[in-house]
């Protein structure tokens, strides 16, 4: 974990809404997939916390939606050259035991892009069973990425492109066939809920990323905490994003 | 190099940067940035005599130059402070345990517990997230005199630092109250109350509804309090609200406050308080001030013409 003053290499629209964001560290940043970054903006008081998609050397790519002011600020004002403060890597990420040879991976949105970094780093290695849900066709990006998975199925929720219906119907509809060994997953907290109740009883490790509003991203100020299972709480930013599904409310 | 160093209620800190509580949990996490042994001391996480959940998310808004937080003080209680964070930050920095309760008895307990193993406690009369006890010991003079002399007699070896609410009447009434009750010394501000709307949804951003306003944004109102405070009392006070810069904890310090807390802006910059630290000690060399003492309480008021009303 370091604060470092990244260049921004580029920063553009990807699809409605969605940029691309791929800044130079200081040096070479090993970040495990489904880590995320925090960017300091200038003018805001909250740094974002945006997940990594692809860290490669001193190069790391995140993608985020302009949602807000700090975001749209972010899309705007940090062309290539420009200096971004950012603390990096944080979080637990994803973790793929050596005996899951078969994984399915089950986004939506967003929840797409820390997911683009496990596919990444299990290409070749693993099964991949990928299930990206997006709203319609003009939301969908980052289909080069996705493709590096074994098997992709898009799914669109107006049916545009590929399955109509959610990532998680699509993924449902064909769990007894592809019997994953484990399975990832990141999106809204709906289709997280759903995942969870349709996969609960089957004995399959279901591993989500959660995402939380944050203060200090590092795990001091108590700000992004989810319930676990149980009453406990948890910090989303230090001891997540990643959870075990049974393990938390949604 | 200036000397840095500040004597608060016959504790010497290395120098007057503390880092405030609630933003910095036992210190762990910044260790991992930067050696947080460089720090005047660390205000830390908000301790009850047991643990507290806290409020439910979204705990944290944003709006221009000030955040809204609504966090409830959850802390793992004061036991586990002692078993697992106090060793480690003992050995670090000055220890300035933040205590808080819903009732007398609680902060009594906790306070009792601390005695003698901190450097020093911090009453936290204040906090505007919590429904019963927080900042309900925090308004009125009478109640604030009462809370800090009953926990003063529960300390015989550690001094005591009353911390006050900005949401009240008068700050030199409640400071005089807090130094009449026993206090060795004061911080303020803590948080203003306010609220922060989602209009797409209509409804409050925080779960809590308000939450408390701290930031950049609420500096010169700090200032302010803080001036009429040290000026309303002859204890130490300690000055916070706002600061995010060397020249911030500057004006504080002329303005009456022996030492300062950062808060939010270990947010923004996670390097704030080292490059605060720094800061001060460039601005002292670079204007002939041998020793970050010599700044306190230097501010001369304009004369005023006398309006005619």
């Amino acid at each position: 974990m370091r604060e470092i003053v990244a260049t921004v290499l580029e920063n553009k629209r990807i699809a409605d809404g969605i940029y691309s964001l791929t800044f130079a560290a200081d040096e070479e940043t090993v970040v495990r997939p489904g880590q995320f970054c925090m960017i300091g903006l200038v003018g805001f008081p909250l740094r974002r916390p945006i997940a990594v998609c692809q860290a490669a050397g001193e190069r790391v790519t995140v993608c985020y939606q302009v949602r807000g002011s700090g975001t749209r600020s972010l899309a705007r004002d940090y062309k290539a050259g420009e200096k971004l403060s950012v603390l990096l890597p944080l979080g637990n990420g994803f973790f793929v035991a050596p005996d899951e040879k078969r994984i399915a991976v089950v986004g939506g949105g967003v929840g797409i892009f820390p997911l683009i970094s496990l596919i990444r780093a299990c290409a070749g290695k693993k099964e991949i069973y990928a299930y990206m849900g997006f709203r319609n066709r003009a939301a969908l990006c980052m289909e080069y990425e996705m493709q590096r998975a074994d098997h992709l199925t898009l799914a669109t929720d107006d049916g545009s492109v590929g399955f109509h219906g959610t990532s998680v119907q699509a993924f449902m509809s064909e769990l007894d066939e592809v019997k994953p060994d484990a399975v990832f997953a990141c999106g809204p907290t709906p289709m997280l809920r759903a995942l969870k109740s349709a996969m609960s009883g089957r004995g399959i490790p279901v591993y989500v990323s959660l995402e939380e509003r944050m203060g200090c991203g590092i795990g001091a100020c108590l700000v992004c905490v989810c319930n676990r299972t149980g009453g406990a709480h948890a910090r989303v930013c230090k001891d997540g994003p990643v959870f075990e599904i049974g393990d938390v409310e949604l | 190099m200036a000397d840095l160093h500040i004597d608060l209620c016959g504790i010497r800190l290395k120098n007057p940067v503390i880092a405030a509580s609630g933003t910095f949990g036992f210190g762990r996490e910044f260790d991992e940035i930067y050696d947080i042994s460089c720090l005047g001391g660390v205000a830390t996480k908000g301790i009850a005599s047991v643990p507290w959940a806290g409020n439910p998310v979204p705990r944290i808004a944003e709006s221009r130059g000030v955040i809204l937080n609504a966090v409830g003080l959850q802390n793992p209680g004061v036991e586990a402070f002692l078993a697992e964070d106090l060793p480690w930050l003992k050995q670090k920095t000055r220890v300035i345990a933040n205590v808080v309760g819903r009732t007398y008895e609680d902060y009594e307990a906790v306070c009792a517990r601390l005695d003698g193993l901190v450097d020093m406690v911090e009453l936290n009369i204040s906090c505007p997230n919590v429904t019963c006890g927080g900042m309900a010991f925090g308004i009125r003079p009478e109640a604030i005199c009462e809370i800090t002399a009953r926990v003063r007699k529960q300390l015989t070896k550690t001094p005591l630092m009353v911390k006050l609410s900005p949401n009240v009447e008068s700050i030199p009434a409640n400071a005089r109250a807090a130094e009449r009750g026993g206090a060795d010394c004061l911080s303020l501000v803590n948080t203003f109350t306010g609220m922060a709307v989602d209009i797409e949804r209509r409804r409050p951003v925080l779960a809590n509804n308000t939450g408390g306003v701290s930031g950049a944004g609420i500096k010169p109102i700090a200032l302010r309090m803080v001036y009429e405070a040290a000026h309303a009392v002859s204890i130490p006070v300690v000055g916070m609200g706002g600061i995010s810069c060397a020249e911030d904890a500057i004006e504080f310090m002329m303005a009456g406050a022996v030492a300062v807390q950062v808060g939010t802006q270990n947010f923004t910059d996670t390097r704030a308080c080292p490059k605060i630290i720094a800061g001060i000690n460039e601005w002292c060399d670079t204007h002939g001030v041998a020793a970050v003492g010599d700044l306190v309480n230097t501010l001369k008021l304009n004369e005023k013409e006398r309006g005619t009303c």
